[in-house]
């Protein structure tokens, strides 16, 4: 299994650094979810696989049973889940007001700074 | 724990000072407040840095998250001074074209604080924090220009560019995380030992991206030209300076305390960072035509320089790359004192062509401008010569002689350009000579810079057992 | 130039005093040391400047550096004087002299210094102060033009010399250059060592093929064509090569180099010289002869050639000096510079043509004067030289051609009916006519007298041979080989100067093309690196994206390659449905987002790979994240909706395009990220510190969820950081959708 994870990261990286090069900055943004996803799987299966035992302590144990699935990652995954979500959001909305200030979601028309005709 | 405190005393300081400036800003309401609001944060900015100077005892806080050590003094008294003059210097632009706003000089403060913590931590999570601090103000600095949609694109790019480098950096750290399992320096390199394992390497490497971006290294340099540019004057000028340093000092920090064991491990990356920024910078200046965006490459062919130092991985290194940052903060300062003066008919240019026969009309200008030029171009016998000659000289000393030939070749080629903004000063041709009103602030600033470059004082200004000190202190 | 100025104070006012006395006092200086050197004796001071990168400003004062030093300063002074005339009532005369006495320090400190970088920092203070020289007359566009060649060849040439240092360093362990012991070169940097030394070198002395700038910079003002051009700038490469003899010299390299660009480049710009009309461009030329033949001997470097070289070097700047002067009064005097128009001015300016005939004998090399002396010794040295031959030939042609060149400088303006000019015909003021008339009486006293010349040579040769050489300078003793050599040149010479008329029109013909080419370069240059720079530089985001990735997935790939890492594919035998299903849905979704031009399908597409991660933790035994990760899923979903509805359709002819290059570089990226994973799955994992969360969640805080309990106990720190993250998105948020208006276009 952890070959195929790993093929699902690549796939996904893949995808999301192609979308993040487009020229609509939407696109970008679904590169951006994309990529957050991805880098979150990564971290969880760098820490290694463990099917079907989460780390829980049973009532009256002082430690988890052997074998249980690495606590770590997840927790900061967990924190990753929740920052990405947070630049999304950001994202998104800087992508909205760019639209408003400049009328296009086009990042090749946004270049004054190095217009066509001196290039 | 008030021991903890007292450490960070300056920077508490100076939040207390924008918190408390930012809240009569606001009751007083007016925009009217901002000189006399830049003119203070200016004189704070001065006095914080004269107490970080010469406050001694060093020490670490908060179980080692912030390290106040010979290093951090030195980074933070460059930061501090450099952003007080140009606040001074930027002040009669922002009034020429209507942007003196109070937020003006508080988030410059803010973001010199971000700097200050960037400067003087010892464990990855403060440095972020420190970075995005920072960040965050400069985002909206660039953007300040609200009726220039250039500003606004450059405020754009910056922070989709920024944002994007944040990741690779905050990825990164997180990878160290995981495979070291602390984030403080001290830990870390105890987890990375002699042999850095697999995970803490693909680390390392995220973190220096991130970096990169940060001190416009190429081939992480894409926004600074843009950003230079777009952005009003004044917010450029604080763009080459403060932020400079910083971004070096925390990236010293990081491979040095956190990887110093590992040194052949990032020597390389730096390095080739270093080339590729010396050979872009030289190269794209050449075809310039705005003063603004061949500062721009320029600082970047200079950041390339500061690398070569830190290539090096030694304590020479860093002391020549420190050196070299004090020196090329002065310069840069002088040239965007006259820059922030170069006006025509009242309004503001900045092609390179209208420089023609300054020295016809402003002898004195032209002649420290020349001066300064020369110093960027690292012609001896200016203090620029010496900043390039040190970091070579650590390049060698580390067996980094390839290196330090690829260097001595991009500085033949970086001297073209800034030779010729002299050639258009003294030699151009024109109507009427170019004559722009350098005010006294920016006229002392301009002046000053040239003369330090020029005054050849023994150990360069005193400065230099002050970088072998900050440098010791570092690399043990 | 200036002589109808109107402020015209004696010589130049306070600051042409200052400019000739500093000089002439430094002279004096220089020459009371003369008997203690002719001793022996080599002096030297010290006095540190830059302790910690070694910079000693040590003060060396041997027989080559005082040569050096009196004919800086004794010519400066002269030379000075004669700018008090020549400029003394130009607007920026105080400039001027500033430059000059800037250019002047630089030349002492270049020639006195025995640290090397103390010596690179004054050899970079002459081209830049020669810059400003050489560019005086700005209103010119060729002087201007000209001024940046000289620097761009001398500067570049200049930072070659520097790398050559920082070796020279590495290779003996000291930059001073009376420290360095014995040859380098058996070292194994040698060869380095002696290309960049050399690169410097040339640029500065403008030997072939680095020889182009020299003439062109005779767009300088006469008093600097004479200073720098002849008598001290260009001779800093001479004076280099010179003093890194003991160090340098005595390979095969160092000979064949030296010999052949030296041996050629006198020969050439002979030819060229005789080709020219203008005097002043006449003299340009034999001043490259000139030091064409300083580097030959040099290079051959038995006893006798450093003599020669030595003898000839003071031989030259007497007369090569003396006549720049005078054909600056003549240039004065007449209004023109050109050789085929100027006959007869003997009569109206009788000292200058004095002065003239006397330096153009010396040049010549006719007895009695002292450049008989320097040619019998060339002569001499050269028939006892390796490769007899060819450095014979050369000195020969050379000599040859200068005594043709001579008479068609001195000899023929002076001589015959007298020609119309420009101006009417009139003798120069006193200041002016004193620097060429004291140089050339000089050339005759010493060549009377040649015994004064050894107390200079002789300690001089001395310190390029890195050995002691005895020196016996002499008129005449005894018809010899070299004797016969001179009266065949003197034959020969004649003959040629009497058909120089035709042998010039003849040359006319033959054009090296070296400027146009050096436009072109530098037009070149200036176009590619713009070139270059549109094409990174373009100011399209998404380009900048490419590059920052690139470089990303350059570095990641550097290190995997370092690391050594190759993917090992483990086994999939303990594969399920599940497995296969949940890899089918992140496949699809990713692929689907990628590809589709519908803002619905994409939106849709990412909720299925978001839910196919959210089914990989609860395979793996982390429901707590897959929940989260749900939840955060639909949010983005329904907030992208939301936003559809205010943001434009995706454009469909850009989406159908597939754009190659972007693909390439993403699927690398990716499949470096699944080769990463794979070899960092295989590593051993350090579990330390979560064996010390699953032993202490419970006891400690109190906890059975162990993830939890990092979160809001052991890590609540990163937390709380988390959360101010989101607080400084929503507050960003807020800010920029609180302002948003579209601006007037």
């Amino acid at each position: 299994m952890e070959f195929l994870v790993a093929l699902m990261c690549g796939v996904m990286v893949a995808a999301a650094v192609y979308l993040m090069l487009a020229r609509n900055v939407l696109r970008f943004l679904f590169g951006l979810i994309l990529i957050s996803n991805a880098a979150n799987l990564l971290i969880f299966a760098s820490g290694g696989l463990t099917p079907e035992s989460p780390p829980l302590i049973e009532y009256g144990m002082d430690a988890p049973p052997e074998g249980v699935a690495n606590a770590l990652p997840q927790a900061l995954v967990l924190t990753a889940i929740v920052i990405g979500f947070g630049l999304f959001a950001f994202a998104l909305v800087l992508v909205y007001r760019a639209y408003q200030t400049m009328g296009t979601l086009d990042s090749d028309e946004m270049r004054l700074a190095e217009p066509e005709d001196r290039a | 724990m008030s021991a903890d405190l007292t450490l960070i005393l300056p920077e508490i300081v100076l939040a207390l000072y924008a918190m408390g400036a930012l809240i009569g800003a606001v009751y007083t309401g007016k925009d009217a407040l901002a000189r006399p609001l830049i003119w203070s944060t200016a004189a704070v900015l001065a006095v914080v840095a004269f107490w970080v100077a010469f406050s001694s005892g060093d020490g670490s806080a908060f179980d080692g998250m912030i390290v106040k050590d010979g290093f951090a003094r030195f980074a933070q008294v460059t930061i501090l001074l450099s952003a007080a003059i140009v606040l001074v210097i930027g002040q009669d632009y922002m009034a020429r074209n209507a942007m003196l706003k109070f937020e003006y000089p508080l988030l410059i403060t803010l973001s010199v604080i971000g700097m200050m913590v960037m400067v003087s931590s010892g464990n990855l999570l403060t440095i972020y924090m420190g970075l995005e601090l920072q960040s965050l103000a400069l985002y909206v600095v660039a953007s300040m220009r609200r009726d220039s949609v250039r500003s606004t694109e450059a405020g754009l790019k910056y922070f989709v560019l920024g944002a994007l480098s944040s990741g690779l950096l905050l990825y990164g750290i997180s990878l160290t995380y995981g495979y070291a399992g602390t984030l403080s320096f001290a830990g870390v390199i105890g987890a990375a030992g002699d042999e850095a394992p697999l995970g803490l390497l693909f680390g390392l490497v995220f973190m220096i991206a991130g970096f990169a971006f940060k001190v416009s290294a190429a081939p992480f340099h894409m926004w600074t030209p843009d950003v230079y540019e777009g952005s009003p004057t004044p917010v450029t000028a604080f763009f080459a300076t403060a932020p400079k340093v910083a971004a070096m000092a925390m990236f010293a920090r990081v491979v040095h305390d956190a990887f110093g064991g590992v040194v052949s491990d990032w020597q390389q990356i730096v390095a080739f960072l270093s080339v590729v920024s010396m050979f872009l910078g030289a190269i794209a200046a050449i075809g310039q035509t705005d003063i603004k965006r061949l500062m721009a490459y320029s600082s970047i062919a200079h950041m390339g320089y500061a690398l070569m130092g830190l290539a090096a991985g030694t304590a020479g290194g860093v002391e020549a790359m420190l050196l070299y940052m004090a020196i090329y903060v002065v310069m840069n300062i002088g040239t965007f004192a006259f820059i922030l003066s170069m006006t025509r008919d009242g309004r503001d240019v900045t092609d390179i062509a209208s420089l023609r026969l300054l020295s016809k009309s402003r002898p004195g200008a032209a002649l420290a401008l020349l001066v300064l030029m020369f110093s960027l171009a690292g012609v001896p016998p200016t203090l620029g010569f010496f900043a390039k000659y040190g970091v070579l000289q650590a390049a060698v000393d580390a067996n980094l002689v390839w290196l330090a030939v690829l260097g001595v070749i991009a500085s033949v080629i970086g001297a073209f350009y800034y030779l010729r903004i002299v050639f258009f000063m003294y030699f151009g041709e024109a109507e009427e000579p170019f004559a722009p009103e350098v005010a006294m602030p920016q006229m002392i600033a301009l002046a000053g810079a040239a003369i330090l470059m020029l005054a050849l004082l023994p150990e360069l200004l005193g400065l230099e057992p002050l970088a072998a000190g900050a440098a010791a202190a570092l690399v043990n | 130039m200036a002589d109808d100025g109107t402020d015209r104070r004696f010589l130049g006012g306070p600051a042409g005093w200052i400019s000739i006395l500093l000089p002439f006092g430094l002279f004096l200086w220089f020459a009371q040391h003369i008997p203690a050197v002719a001793g022996g004796a080599v002096l030297r001071w010290d006095v540190e400047w830059i302790p910690s990168l070694g910079v000693t400003l040590g003060i060396l004062l041997d027989g080559l550096s005082l040569s050096f030093a009196l004919l800086i300063s004794g010519i400066g002074a002269l030379v000075t004087l004669y700018s008090a005339s020549y400029l003394g009532g130009h607007p920026h005369y105080v400039r001027f002299v500033c430059y000059l006495m800037a250019f002047m320090t630089g030349m002492l400190g270049l020639v006195l210094s025995d640290n090397l970088l103390a010596l690179f920092v004054f050899w970079e203070v002459t081209t830049v102060s020669s810059y400003l020289l050489i560019g005086f007359n700005a209103d010119e566009a060729k002087s201007r033009r000209n001024a940046l060649q000289a620097l761009v060849v001398t500067g570049t040439g200049g930072l070659a010399f520097l790398a050559g240092i920082v070796l020279i360093g590495t290779a003996a362990g000291t930059f001073s250059i009376s420290a360095i012991e014995g040859s380098l070169a058996d070292h194994a940097l040698y060869l380095p060592i002696f290309w960049l030394v050399i690169a410097g070198a040339f640029s500065k002395s403008a030997q072939f093929p680095l020889h182009f700038w020299l003439p062109n910079a005779m767009a300088a003002p006469t008093p600097v064509s004479a200073y720098l051009h002849s008598a001290t700038m260009v001779k800093g490469g001479v004076y280099l090569l010179a003093r890194m003899n003991p160090s340098l010299g005595g390979t095969d390299l160092w000979f064949w180099t030296l010999a052949i660009a030296g041996g050629f480049t006198a020969v050439f710009a002979s030819v060229l010289a005789i080709r020219q009309t203008d005097i002043k461009q006449v003299l340009a030329y034999t001043t490259l002869m000139a030091l064409g033949t300083l580097v030959l001997f040099i290079g051959v470097g038995t006893d006798y050639a450093l003599e020669a070289a030595m003898a000839f070097l003071l031989v030259h700047s007497f007369y090569k000096a003396a006549l720049f002067l005078m054909i600056g009064v003549v240039d004065h005097g007449t209004g023109t510079r050109d050789a085929t128009v100027l006959r007869g001015l003997g009569r109206a300016m009788p000292v200058t043509m004095l002065a003239a005939m006397l330096a153009a004998a010396s040049m010549a090399g006719l007895p009695p004067l002292f450049g008989f002396v320097g040619k019998e010794f060339l002569y001499k040295a050269a028939l006892g030289a390796p490769a007899m031959i060819w450095v014979t030939g050369c000195i020969f042609a050379a000599s040859v051609l200068m005594f043709v060149a001579a008479g068609i400088a001195a000899w023929r303006p002076f001589t015959g009916p007298l020609a119309e000019t420009p101006v009417e015909p009139h003798e120069g003021p006193w200041p002016m006519l004193a620097g060429p008339v004291l140089l050339s009486v000089l050339g005759l006293a010493f060549g009377l007298m040649p015994d004064w010349a050894e107390a200079l040579v002789a300690p001089a040769a001395t310190a390029v041979a890195g050995r002691p050489v005895e020196v016996d300078l002499y008129l005449f003793k005894e018809v010899n080989a070299a004797f016969v050599l001179s009266l065949v040149t003197f034959a020969t010479g004649f003959v040629l100067y009497l058909l120089h008329g035709r042998l010039r029109s003849g040359l006319a013909r033959f054009k090296p093309r070296f400027d146009p080419g050096w436009d072109r370069l530098m037009d070149g240059v200036a176009a590619g690196a713009a070139g270059l720079t549109g094409l990174i530089q373009t100011g399209r985001l998404r380009r900048y994206i490419f590059v920052t990735f690139l470089a990303l997935g350059l570095s990641t790939a550097v290190a995997v390659w370092r690391a050594g890492l190759s993917p090992e594919i483990p086994p999939l035998d303990d594969l399920e449905v599940k497995h296969w299903s949940v890899l089918t849905f992140i496949l699809a979704g990713a692929l689907l987002t990628a590809f589709t031009n519908s803002r619905m399908t994409a939106v849709a597409a990412l909720g299925v790979v978001g839910i196919g991660v959210a089914l990989v933790f609860i395979i793996f035994g982390a429901p707590d994240v897959a929940i989260t990760q749900l939840l955060v899923e639909v949010l983005q979903v329904v907030l992208v909706a939301v936003a559809m509805l205010k943001l434009p359709y995706l454009n469909h002819e850009y989406v159908k395009t597939v754009r190659g290059w972007d693909l390439l570089l993403a699927i690398s990226i990716g499949a470096m990220t699944t080769v990463i994973l794979l070899a960092v799955q295989a590593a051993p994992l350090d579990l330390e510190l979560t064996a010390f969360f699953e032993e202490a969640s419970a006891p400690l805080a109190f906890g059975r969820n162990i993830v939890n309990v990092i979160l809001v106990d052991f890590r609540a720190l990163d937390t709380f950081g988390e959360i101010a993250v989101v607080a400084v998105a929503a507050l960003g948020a807020y800010a920029l959708l609180k302002g948003v208006r579209r601006p007037s276009p």
